[in-house]
């Protein structure tokens, strides 16, 4: 009886015809093909892989992922076309991409403790923040090159200071901590360590009056922004002011957690305060020169204008915001993650709505990181207390791939070099997930 | 003729004549004036002019009296004006005659004797008749005893009535006859003939009809009701569930289900397709046996083959048995829709965001978490437990930052209410701890350990309240201890976290103290409870102190130091108390599990007693911005409720049950120990005996 219904069901067919925009080894030829229409995106990529199998016999198979009418398929063909409406009469024109999934599991960046920060914006090294009150340089993402010494309190932010300076491998990187500080830092990557080398700041920022929870360097590289929980966000200069004589802010400084430190570092002062936050300002983006993102535990999102310090825009979302990140189509979605397991995305360009253009809500937890890739305009990654990172695709519903290596709570992540995810979670452990082709 | 008569008849015809003397103009016609005298008023007059003239013998004046009687009593139905006049007479309607012979007639008002006037005698009445030429006109009237003197007018009416005409002049009695009747077109007379006697008589022949029916009733020849004709047929397959039909049964009827007629699958010799197949019939015993087919139809080459019923007697006992155990009565049912009853309450997705999900759970405890208090900016979180640690967590992460070992299980923990001053106070054993959590800038921190330092024992300054508490620098923890004289079981901040007050429940009159930070002082303002206290909460807003017994709240003035009021909850055992940050609405929690809602303005019985926990509430709590309240209970859950309060005074405060929050798991017998909102967002956290803190957010 089976097997007579599944000759029934193998009976019906579809048309299609495979396009792709991956270089020519991986072209198939682009003669329509009828096929089976209770194939999935497995069969759809088993024949795929046939075919390029038929044409270079050399070839290692791989998974792709396919898209009709822009949007990827994640059921049966059949089902799929009936859901969207389209006819199975035409031929089907359908395009393969590779398929968006971690392919190796680096060896993970053992820590002290939680890992609370990390940014992975320079190809060349990971920076991480930790519970210990360290900040870690890991060059190439396995070897701990630098140890940032000197908080007091926890590094809850980290950011990479994209700067052009004058020799190749100097660095600048920004960290803020629970001991309501911010401090940057200066190191070179180019010198060859056996040893982790332990620096310290060169400019020490103290005017926030609570913990320090993010911070993010403009994209000139010559400012920093950081949001609290005194609700304020400030602005500050990166330049090494002692080049222009800043001596006024230059004092001895007596560190609480070691009394024996007496070496002399530049405190800077805020060169402007951003207030209209009424709880934690928990995230904050700094994606063109002149406007700030900032989420908030006040359920608000808000975009600030650099050069005024006023407010050009608000949303309220109804949640406690943990993080925020803007990128995607033009550079100008916000996607944001909170105390709930959905993550949200919107269009500010939409005028007069709040409601999310996309919800995904795979996650069980609350949301702690979330991430656009900086060169796609569809992938993003979140992070989440249920111990996973997930990758998504704004062409489907579904996550591409779950990351799932953590035993704890993620606490942040971040993309690196473009095909890897870093994750940094409450088992003391940076997870380095690469091969992921987009 | 009496003599009388005829006398009186002259003596009026004297007077008549002398009425003719002097007005010549009327004619005197005596013969006639008898007649017509006797039957008017003016009869009176007449009568009394002859009777006042002439002397009488006594038999014609009993005889005068008698007619005076009887003329009074026409005289008092006439209506000339001069009845209008009260009578004079006080002796009634009795006969003058009584009075003959008495001096008086009558009495007074005062009881006195009303006399007589003396009567003129003859010659008296004669002179007078000479000296008036009006004296003529004069007549004694007995009854009221005085001088009538008769107008003008009055005599004009005796003439003409003595001349036989109408009394007044204007009257016509012979006015000619107008003939209303339209007699024209008439077909008949109008007969003016008396009705004839026929008419009033019983008809003979209609007696005679009577008595031949009433011969013919008797001898039962004529019959009434007709018994009335039973239809031969009646409509076998009629609807007889009318009830109007059935009425007549006397019984109310209930029409018995109808049963569905018989098709053709009830044939003996139903068609091919009617018939199940085996593989059907065998699928019927896999079902239910109330499901299965009542009846399968099957075939028979014909009707005589068809087999007796084999259920018949089965059915037969069965019907028999429902006769003797179902009598047919009717149940009266209201029929109330359920969802009516319920009280109309807004829905839940109106009153969002409340919490609702756990995600962050904060583990490391090591046995059952007391207590937990929340920084004001919900940054911290701070948690006291029967292992004797006291924990302080990030609230995002759930990372523990600090821990201190207090060594003795921690009853209660409560953070400072204000932002710069994070200090921690920790009630365990007999002691109350105030610990320095550290987290301020470095301003903070000198200020704090400046406050969080004593110099020596502070005794013996106070005498009694010295006694009750002492200041001791703690060694171990930079902080204070306070070392009391009992076990401590709650410690509450002011709101200005200057103050603070500890409850001692076995303390007796020092229960309650409170303590100053900045001058290390104790008082003990309240001496007097009747019941052992549980816990003392501070007001938001005014100077006010709560104080919650195990059977009463009561409510202290502290700036006037006197009670002034007191909530009575009705429970068994109040556990716990918390304040609406409005300070004008209360919530008590009890140990038998239920929960009260005051309205302080409203009165000192419970607004609303909320739906019980199954066992002992633990702790309730409000919400500092959002209308939340919550409860949390041994059962291992806390309820949420949505608990709004207007600033209309008018306004009763709205209560919405929410959500019950589970996830605790008992452990001895206790379930969720504390629990305390997100001072900012509308999250919930609870403390439970399984020594976890779970955070629940909206």
């Amino acid at each position: 009886m089976d097997a007579n219904g599944g000759s029934m069901e193998t009976s019906r067919q579809v048309r299609v015809r495979f396009a792709t925009k991956l270089p020519p080894p991986l072209r198939v030829p682009t003669t329509s093909l009828a096929v089976p229409s209770n194939l999935s995106r497995m069969g759809l990529s088993e024949i795929v892989n046939h075919l390029l199998k038929n044409m270079d016999s050399g070839y290692q198979f791989q998974p792709f992922d396919f898209l009709v009418d822009g949007e990827l398929v994640r059921m049966p063909l059949e089902q799929f076309l009936l859901a969207k409406g389209i006819s199975a009469e035409k031929v089907l024109e359908i395009e393969y991409i590779n398929a968006v999934a971690p392919r190796k599991q680096e060896d993970p960046c053992l820590h002290d403790d939680w890992v609370s920060a990390v940014d992975g914006s320079n190809p060349s090294f990971i920076l991480t923040g930790c519970y210990d009150g360290l900040a870690r340089i890991w060059k190439g993402g396995s070897v701990c090159t630098h140890i940032l010494e000197g908080h007091s309190g926890a590094v809850t932010a980290a950011s990479v200071i994209n700067r052009k300076e004058e020799s190749e491998n100097s660095f600048y990187v920004a960290t803020g901590s629970k001991d309501r500080s911010l401090r940057l830092w200066k190191f070179d990557a180019g010198e060859h360590v056996d040893h982790p080398l332990r620096i310290r700041a060169y400019k020490i920022f103290q005017e926030h009056t609570s913990s320090v929870q993010s911070i993010s360097s403009a994209p000139s590289g010559d400012m920093v922004c950081s949001g609290s929980w005194d609700c304020s966000i400030k602005l500050w200069e990166v330049k090494e002011s002692e080049a222009e004589g800043d001596s006024v802010s230059i004092k001895k400084r007596k560190l609480l957690s070691d009394a024996a430190e007496q070496e002399s570092q530049l405190e800077g002062t805020a060169t402007s305060t951003l207030v209209g936050h009424a709880q934690c300002v928990s995230s904050v983006v700094w994606p063109e020169l002149q406007t700030i993102y900032s989420a908030s535990w006040d359920h608000s999102i808000r975009q600030w204008d650099v050069q005024t310090g006023n407010e050009t825009w608000n949303m309220v979302c109804g949640k406690a915001l943990n993080c925020l990140d803007v990128g995607g189509e033009s550079s100008a979605l916000v996607v944001a993650g909170g105390s709930d397991p959905v993550l949200r995305i919107w269009d500010p360009r939409k005028p007069g709505t709040l409601a999310p253009i996309f919800q995904f809500s795979s996650h069980s937890s609350w949301i702690t990181a979330s991430k656009w890739h900086t060169r796609s305009w569809f992938h993003l990654l979140s992070a989440s207390y249920d111990g996973k990172v997930m990758l998504w695709d704004l062409r489907t519903a579904w996550p591409l791939a779950t990351i799932d290596s953590h035993k704890d709570k993620v606490l942040c992540a971040d993309w690196w070099k473009d095909d890897s995810v870093i994750s940094g979670g409450a088992d003391s452990k940076l997870f380095i997930c690469s091969g992921i082709q987009i | 003729m009496p003599a009388a008569m005829a006398k009186s008849l002259a003596a009026s015809k004297k007077k008549a004549d002398r009425v003719e003397q002097e007005e010549p103009e009327e004619p005197s016609e005596n013969g006639f004036v008898r007649e017509y005298g006797d039957q008017e008023e003016e009869s009176e007059r007449s009568d009394a002019v002859g009777s006042s003239e002439d002397e009488r013998s006594s038999g014609e004046g009993e005889k005068d009296g008698k007619d005076d009687g009887k003329i009074h009593q026409s005289s008092e139905e006439s209506d000339s004006s001069e009845d209008e006049v009260a009578p004079r007479n006080t002796i009634g309607e009795v006969p003058l005659e009584w009075y003959k012979d008495e001096e008086h007639i009558g009495y007074d008002i005062t009881g006195k004797k009303i006399r007589k006037h003396a009567r003129k005698d003859k010659i008296d009445s004669f002179l007078a008749g000479v000296d008036d030429s009006k004296n003529w006109r004069k007549i004694y009237d007995e009854y009221n005893d005085e001088e009538v003197e008769l107008t003008r007018e009055e005599i004009r009416i005796i003439r003409r009535l003595l001349k036989g005409r109408t009394p007044h002049a204007e009257v016509d009695p012979y006015a000619p006859y107008v003939d209303w009747f339209d007699w024209e077109d008439k077909g008949h007379p109008l007969s003016n003939a008396p009705e004839p006697k026929r008419r009033f008589i019983p008809s003979k022949w209609e007696q005679k009809k009577v008595v031949q029916y009433v011969r013919a009733i008797r001898k039962g020849l004529i019959k009434f009701d007709k018994p009335k004709e039973e239809p031969p047929f009646y409509l076998l397959w009629g609807d007889d569930s009318s009830v109007a039909e059935n009425k007549r049964h006397g019984l109310s009827y209930i029409p018995a289900p109808k049963p569905k007629l018989a098709g053709h699958e009830e044939s003996y010799n139903p068609s091919i397709e009617y018939i199940p197949t085996q593989e059907e019939i065998n699928s019927y015993q896999l079902m239910f046996e109330e499901d299965r087919p009542k009846f399968i139809p099957r075939r028979y080459e014909s009707l005589r083959s068809v087999p007796a019923y084999e259920n018949a007697l089965k059915e037969g006992f069965d019907r028999c048995l429902d006769l003797y155990l179902c009598p047919r009565t009717r149940k009266k049912r209201i029929n109330i829709d359920p969802e009516s009853l319920r009280p109309k309450l807004p829905s839940k997705k109106d009153l969002k965001p409340y919490p609702l999900t756990c995600y962050l759970e904060y583990r490391g405890h090591s046995g059952p978490v007391n207590s937990i208090s929340i920084e004001v900016s919900g940054q911290w979180i701070a948690s006291g437990s029967t292992d004797g640690m006291v924990r302080i967590w990030e609230v995002e992460t759930g990372r523990c930052l600090r821990v201190w070992d207090i060594g003795e299980a921690v009853q209660h923990i409560a953070w400072n209410p204000l932002p710069e001053l994070p200090i921690l106070a920790v009630s365990a054993g007999h002691e109350v701890h105030l610990l320095n959590t550290g987290l301020g800038d470095a301003e903070e921190k000198m200020h704090i350990k400046e406050l969080l330092h004593v110099e020596e024992v502070l005794t013996d300054d106070a005498g009694n309240s010295a006694s009750a508490v002492s200041w001791v620098q703690h060694e171990k923890h930079d902080g204070i201890t306070l070392k009391h004289l009992k076990t401590v079981s709650t410690v509450e901040w002011h709101r200005k976290g200057d103050y603070f007050t500890t409850v001692m429940p076995s303390g007796d009159s020092r229960a309650v103290l409170i303590h100053q930070l900045s001058k290390k002082h104790t008082a003990n303002p309240i001496k007097k409870l009747r019941a052992p206290a549980v816990s003392a909460v501070f007001h938001p807003t005014r100077p006010f102190f709560f104080i919650s017994t195990k059977k009463n709240v009561r409510v202290y003035d502290l700036s006037k130091n006197k009670l002034i009021k007191k909530l009575e909850p009705g429970l068994r055992e109040v556990s716990s108390i918390a304040i609406h940050p409005g300070g004008d609405n209360v919530i008590v929690g009890s140990k038998e599990g239920k929960m009260c809602w005051f309205d302080m303005d409203l009165s000192s019985q419970p607004y609303k007693r909320l739906p019980a926990h199954p066992k002992d509430i633990t702790n309730v709590a409000f919400h500092r911005s959002y209308p939340l309240f919550a409860s949390c209970s041994d059962d291992c859950t806390a309820y949420v409720f949505h608990g709004m309060v207007y600033s209309d005074l008018n306004q009763n405060p709205l209560i919405v049950p929410l959500e019950i929050l589970h996830g605790h798991t008992s452990s001895n017998g206790r379930g969720v120990l504390d629990c305390k909102f997100h001072p900012r967002q509308p999250w919930l956290f609870t403390a439970g005996a399984d020594s976890v803190i779970k955070l629940y957010c909206h």
